[in-house]
């Protein structure tokens, strides 16, 4: 009816205003790729649609699978990497504590424990997060070692120089990269990270699955280790992920913090 | 605050149990860096000490020189040699020693030094005993408390992280080798070298106690020498596959196995000018966040670092575009990549020129121009991989913007991209 249609209007402008008068609120970006391109995203005539909106972390993406196997297996026996998201949930809570599953978004939780040897590195992999949360992880490792208490220093015998003594500068004769390669040491780490469980969690494909050692799983743990603290710092900012560095894995390395210093 | 242990060791294959040292690998350097032995003793008897004892045999020569009298018997160590001598060659004392930094207090009277600071823009609280300090590099003075080897550590920490997140931030979706060379593009040894000899540092022709403390003091390597082997290129065992991967957790931020990490180990040998001006500049920047503070270091890194221009589009280098880009659609979901000539020109003349673009469906994603139509197809495919990688956010916040601030309101979650295409 004529009469239904300019309320129908005014109702419709009235709610579009409202909606644009709002806060855009800060969300978190898409990690797919919605606006490269307007032509309609093809899946495989064969996989249904259920299968098409799974995230990118659940499936390989449908066009880059053979249908069929053409390579032998390989030898050993197969190894079985974790799909279910309560254990992921379960390991983040024990690293980060409770809520620790809600700091990171549900791809990047995925993300960042997944290595590049994971499904030829279809579903991604942790390689930027674990470069930026080696960075952060071993300023912080630096900022430790300069809080920390001095070494006892020995009096140079015999000579009659004596350096330049500020407060800000009292704690360098303890940064040396000896000192650092020691905490930071892979096997260390990759004990840090067994503690919290990563070990049964993390997305990789060991060279053989009944020697995960000889495989190089430390140095798999220790990445993944490093795209935590790197994931934290692009989704919750730095002070989170320092607060991480310093509390889950600098503390179980030998650091004590006696008062918060930065 | 618990402090690092260096644990004792190997004390029982000391030949003298009366001066008990560490001798286990991981502190004798530590040992040799601190341990200045009486500097007048030896030098009084340069001939006798300097040319009989190697490093080694360190604690021997002052274990001799401080007994009176008495003939001790000193057994050979072979074991202790083995143990102690890490990747660089024994060092004599006379060479931990040969060079010394200015005193401190002679920074007051060095107008190089005065200067420095206001070209700079540093505030008037920060010492110049400190940046004289920064000017010292371990082949200068090997005493950690003169030279800028800690300092340096701190400074490539503090540079590296606040390059990173500016590159991740500003470019998600970067590929890491591309990461790689814009870092090394930011601040790799030869850009530090041209940011310091921008900032109008001069060299001592050679090091000692009585240079101008402005001046750059390190051992110069003479043309012709070997680069000592702390700075030479190792080589990996060839069964070794060295992937990106195993670069960003063995490696430093360049991703190369070449550059120093222990700057302390290079006292006492030549090092190129290069070396030399990136510690300078990496001191700086430690020396910089120790006295004044996290918002000051940031403010100089974005005046004298960010401000640089780097093209990062010009840092890639494709090998397979075409078959990049299809295996990026295949992954993406978009419709397979179909390359299409737009318009060419002389095609059978001697300097064809054809117009080519790579199509997604209805969309274009990209166009290259080529003297073939193979260049063309390339280019085009190149250009839309670039078109992918090179993602740009309007508007971002880096980690270290949330550092100390009580407000987190301006806090914007980065994209986390799930990392380049895999072929």
């Amino acid at each position: 009816m004529a009469s239904k249609r300019p309320l129908r209007t005014l109702y419709t402008t009235a709610s579009s205003t409202l909606r644009t008068a709002q806060v855009p609120r800060r969300s978190f970006p898409e990690t797919a790729a919605c606006a490269f391109s307007t032509s309609k995203a093809v899946r495989g005539p064969e996989y249904d649609t259920e299968a098409a909106d799974r995230p990118r972390w659940q499936q390989t993406p449908a066009r880059m699978v053979a249908p069929f196997r053409t390579r032998p297996l390989p030898e050993g026996p197969q190894f079985k990497v974790n799909e279910d998201p309560r254990k992921l949930d379960d390991v983040y809570v024990r690293m980060l504590g409770e809520n620790g599953d809600k700091v990171l978004t549900g791809e990047v939780k995925w993300l960042a424990i997944t290595h590049k040897s994971f499904d030829h590195g279809r579903r991604g992999f942790n390689d930027r997060l674990a470069f930026l949360g080696r960075r952060i992880v071993s300023l912080q490792t630096s900022l430790a070692l300069l809080n920390a208490l001095p070494l006892p220093t020995r009096p140079l015998e015999g000579s009659d120089r004596v350096p330049f003594k500020h407060p800000a500068l009292s704690g360098l004769p303890n940064l040396s990269s000896e000192a650092k390669d020691n905490v930071l040491d892979k096997h260390r780490l990759a004990s840090v990270a067994q503690r919290y469980g990563l070990d049964r969690v993390i997305r990789w494909k060991p060279r053989r699955a009944d020697n995960l050692q000889g495989s190089g799983i430390d140095a798999v743990l220790s990445t993944s280790l490093y795209a935590i603290v790197g994931a934290i710092a692009l989704e919750r900012g730095g002070e989170a992920a320092n607060k991480v560095t310093r509390d889950k894995i600098l503390v179980p390395l030998g650091f004590t913090w006696l008062s918060d210093a930065s | 605050m618990k402090r690092i242990r260096i644990s004792r060791c190997g004390s029982q294959l000391l030949a003298q149990p009366a001066h008990r040292r560490p001798t286990c690998p991981s502190a004798a350097a530590a040992l040799q860096s601190n341990f200045t032995p009486h500097n007048y003793r030896i030098q009084s008897r340069p001939q006798s000490t300097a040319a009989a004892f190697s490093g080694s045999d360190l604690l021997n020569a002052q274990s001799e020189a401080e007994s009176s009298g008495g003939a001790r018997n000193r057994k050979p160590p072979p074991a202790r040699a083995a143990r102690t001598a890490s990747t660089s060659p024994p060092q004599s004392i006379a060479d931990l020693t040969k060079h010394r930094s200015p005193r401190p207090e002679r920074a007051f009277g060095s107008a190089k030094l005065a200067a420095l600071r206001s070209r700079l823009s540093l505030p008037q609280r920060f010492p110049l005993q400190s940046l004289a300090r920064t000017l010292v590099h371990p082949s200068a003075d090997a005493d950690p408390d003169f030279n800028n080897s800690s300092l340096s550590i701190l400074g490539a920490n503090l540079l590296s992280y606040y390059t990173t997140e500016h590159l991740l931030c500003n470019y998600p979706r970067l590929p890491m080798p591309v990461v790689f060379a814009a870092q090394e593009a930011y601040i790799g040894p030869k850009a530090l070298a041209t940011i310091a000899g921008e900032w109008g540092i001069e060299a001592a022709a050679v090091p000692g106690e009585e240079v101008d403390p402005g001046l750059l003091q390190f051992d110069r390597l003479r043309s012709g020498d070997d680069v000592p082997a702390g700075l030479r290129h190792h080589e990996a065992p060839w069964k070794w596959n060295i992937t990106v991967t195993h670069k960003i957790l063995a490696n430093d931020e360049f991703g190369s196995s070449t550059s120093n990490k222990n700057p302390q180990s290079l006292r006492g040998q030549a090092v190129p000018l290069e070396e030399a001006a990136q510690s300078f500049v990496r001191a700086l920047i430690g020396s910089l966040h120790l006295h004044l503070g996290r918002p000051l270091v940031k403010r100089f890194f974005r005046d004298h670092f960010l401000s640089r221009h780097l093209d990062v589009d010009k840092l890639f280098d494709f090998r397979t575009p075409t078959r990049d880009l299809s295996r990026l659609c295949a992954r993406e979901g978009f419709e397979p990549p179909v390359a299409r000539l737009i318009s060419e020109t002389g095609r059978l003349s001697r300097h064809p020129v054809f117009i080519v673009g790579v199509y997604s469906g209805k969309d274009k994603l990209g166009e290259g121009a080529g003297s073939s139509l193979d260049e063309a197809r390339f280019r085009a495919a190149a250009a839309a991989l670039k078109g992918w990688y090179l993602y740009k956010p309007l508007e971002f916040t880096v980690p270290s913007s949330t550092e100390g601030e009580m407000d987190t309101s301006e806090w914007i979650p980065n994209l986390v991209d799930c990392g380049e295409v895999i072929v």
